[in-house]
């Protein structure tokens, strides 16, 4: 491997936390979605890395996976906003509040 | 080999016509008739080649193990099942040629192939089950498949009632033949027809084990048979499509009954005490249908009624004893039976009325060919020489003469007298009309029919000449179903006979003299007398007597205890958690902040911890 293990994982550790932030900061339901993309997707390189650090097939199938599962994921997310948009009007769920009260 | 594939084929019409063919009305139509065409091909190839076979035939593999009781299906093949695999094949062929003529244009002839395909093959597996609970579960499809066929016009509210009344009522004589399975199961070990039939098993059963199981097998036939009490179903099942009613009425359905009643024919007759009983029951349901048969005006009531007391017949030739009485009549009956339901069809079809009176003054004996068959088959009917009814009364007559008790053979000579009237009164209704003759022309006319009219036609001539030249093979008969051994009647009767017959010819001549001479009044003595009339159109009031007990015993105790219950009960049990969950939850609501972002926060936080304690050493 030309790019060290460590570096990798610290780029994955990067992009993760770049996620959480833009799906913790953010008080718009879209934005919230591609966070959890975003997590995703590096959750997805550090099992490639791993893969190839221990020549193991299993990571790389793995990813697959999780590109079938995200797209299915944002497909269904990206629904219901379009749906919970049409009944209230608005995109921020902190105004979704019809059970609590 | 044969009769896997009689049996099988209108199956796999069924299963084509419901699959593929629904929509396209001909092909159908086609599949089924070519299906039991080879049904009735297998069923004669199988009889020519086991005429003289001594011994039945038996094939049986397992089909469910549990335990100790295993249940095999097969088939047994001996002379009594093999002439009724005959009698059903021949008649199903008959029943589905004509059909073509009379649900000509029918929105739904696809489906009525279909059902008419799954009938024949349940009725065709049923009798030659080797085993009962084989035999009882095709016993349940002959069941089913007359509930879809007799409420086969769904749309009529009176249809799909008749239907739902055909069904519950045999239900209720299933569940006692159902615990009699049973107990014989308990009992022997298992269900093998040769093996009940056996001398052994009356050792290994007690006698009045014996007869109680044999009571509730028969309870069994007397739902099936339309047996009294359970015999009001068969008149209301009239509302189906006429072919289905000579279906049902001739080889199918009701003969189903007599037909177990004759396989099982020696288990019944270990016990004694029974047999007297079917006999009672026999005789009871042959004089109260032949009755409510006077009094009548509907042409397919009449045959109906007709049915009920010549399955009465035959019962109580069984149960006097005599195989081949109650065989035979079951024979000669399909016949002439199919042959009157078959020549009414055709009047039904062209005028659309069921009222004897209304087709007879609109000229319904200008149709030459139903009229002379009518004629033919009421003659078989009442027992007039030489047709086939003669023969088979005469036998079932003999066996009777042969009981202790005398009274018996009166009640079956009233039983031929009456016979003779009720059928005569239809037919002279039908030969001299009175009042205004209207000479309408029928609704439906015969020359565009063409083609149609002759598949309606033909299968009525050959059931005509079968019911004609059946008599005559009283002998050959009775040898065959003997297995082989020529048994001479033992008592010899001569008198029987001219007595029937003229008993007969009196009924005839009674009916003339009311119905047939040109100045006659065309009123029966039934109808002089208004109670006896009202008696006999209630049907003796056993309607009432349903109804009054489904409405006090059913609906006014046990159904209004269950809506309490309902109520009260599970209603309120069910408002009362789900109140109490609804408060809890607005309870525990309080706990929720409702801000997604902050529940992100610390979900994502606690992770963290999880996994720097596990991470750090």
């Amino acid at each position: 491997m030309i790019v060290p293990l460590g570096h990798i994982f610290l780029l994955a550790g990067i992009i993760f936390s770049m996620g959480l932030v833009c799906l913790v900061a953010h008080r718009n339901l879209i934005m919230t979605l591609i966070g959890v993309e975003v997590m995703m997707n590096a959750a997805a390189i550090a099992f490639i890395a791993a893969a190839l650090r221990w020549k193991l097939m299993e990571g790389q199938a793995f990813v697959l996976f999780i590109l079938a599962v995200s797209a299915a994921e944002i497909s269904l997310g990206l629904a219901l906003v379009v749906s919970v948009y049409r009944r209230t009007g608005s995109i921020d769920p902190d105004r979704y509040d019809i059970l609590k009260w | 080999m044969a009769a896997i594939l009689a049996t099988w084929l209108p199956f796999i019409s069924f299963l084509l016509i419901m699959v593929f063919t629904r929509n396209r009305r001909r092909l159908s139509g086609g599949i089924a008739v070519a299906a039991v065409t080879g049904s009735l091909a297998g069923a004669v190839f199988l009889l020519v080649q086991n005429w003289d076979a001594g011994k039945p035939i038996h094939y049986a593999s397992r089909w469910l193990i549990a335990g100790d009781i295993s249940i095999p299906f097969g088939f047994l093949l001996d002379p009594v099942s093999l002439l009724m695999l005959l009698l059903v094949a021949a008649v199903s062929f008959l029943v589905q040629v004509y059909s073509f003529g009379y649900m000509a244009g029918d929105p739904g002839f696809s489906r009525y192939y279909a059902f008419q395909s799954l009938f024949a093959w349940a009725m065709m597996t049923l009798t030659i089950s080797s085993a009962m609970l084989q035999l009882y579960v095709f016993w349940e499809l002959v069941g089913l498949s007359s509930y879809l066929l007799i409420g086969f016009w769904y749309e009529r509210f009176s249809a799909t009632q008749a239907g739902k009344k055909a069904f519950v009522m045999t239900r209720l004589g299933d569940v006692a033949f159902f615990i009699g399975l049973l107990l014989v199961l308990l009992h022997l070990g298992n269900v093998e027809i040769l093996e009940m039939n056996s001398a052994e098993a009356a050792v290994r059963m007690n006698s009045g084990l014996l007869t109680l199981t044999a009571l509730l097998i028969f309870g069994g036939i007397v739902g099936k048979s339309a047996q009294f009490p359970l015999m009001t179903w068969l008149p209301d099942a009239m509302e189906g499509p006429t072919p289905v009613s000579a279906l049902l009425h001739s080889a199918t359905m009701v003969a189903a009954g007599v037909y177990l009643f004759a396989r099982l024919f020696p288990f019944f007759s270990h016990s004694s005490d029974a047999m007297t009983v079917f006999l009672a029951i026999g005789t009871v349901s042959m004089l109260l249908a032949s009755t409510m048969a006077m009094a009548s005006r509907d042409i397919k009531q009449v045959w109906a009624y007709s049915t009920i007391s010549q399955l009465g017949f035959m019962i109580m030739g069984l149960a006097a004893g005599s195989l081949f009485a109650g065989t035979f009549h079951l024979t000669t009956h399909a016949g002439f039976k199919a042959l009157l339901f078959l020549c009414s069809g055709v009047w039904v079809h062209l005028y659309e009325t069921n009222d004897v009176y209304e087709i007879s003054r609109r000229g319904g004996r200008r149709l030459k060919t139903p009229t002379v068959c009518l004629v033919i088959a009421a003659a078989a009917l009442s027992g007039l020489p030489p047709m086939s009814g003669f023969f088979s009364k005469e036998a079932i007559l003999s066996a009777l003469a042969g009981l202790e008790n005398p009274v018996w053979l009166a009640a079956g000579l009233f039983g031929v007298f009456l016979t003779a009237y009720y059928a005569f009164r239809l037919i002279f209704i039908i030969l001299f009309p009175r009042g205004e003759v209207r000479e309408e022309p029928p609704n439906h006319s015969l020359e565009g029919m063409g083609a149609l009219y002759w598949a309606m036609g033909l299968p009525l001539l050959v059931l005509a000449g079968a019911t004609v030249v059946l008599g005559f093979l009283e002998i050959p008969l009775r040898e065959f179903l003997s297995g082989g051994t020529a048994a001479h009647p033992s008592a010899d009767h001569g008198w029987l006979p001219y007595i029937s017959a003229g008993l007969a010819a009196l009924g005839v001549g009674i009916t003339w003299s009311e119905f047939g001479r040109r100045a006659a009044p065309q009123i029966g003595f039934v109808e002089r007398i208004p109670p006896l009339k009202e008696l006999f159109t209630q049907r003796w009031y056993l309607d009432h007597v349903y109804r009054w007990f489904v409405n006090i015993i059913i609906d006014g105790f046990f159904s209004k205890a269950c809506t309490k219950n309902e109520d009260r009960v599970i209603n309120d049990s069910i408002d009362e958690f789900c109140d109490f969950t609804l408060d809890s939850g607005h309870l525990l609501s309080f706990l929720q902040s409702g801000k997604l972002r902050y529940n992100l926060i610390v979900m994502f936080a606690a992770l963290a911890l999880v996994a720097l304690y596990f991470l750090l050493p």
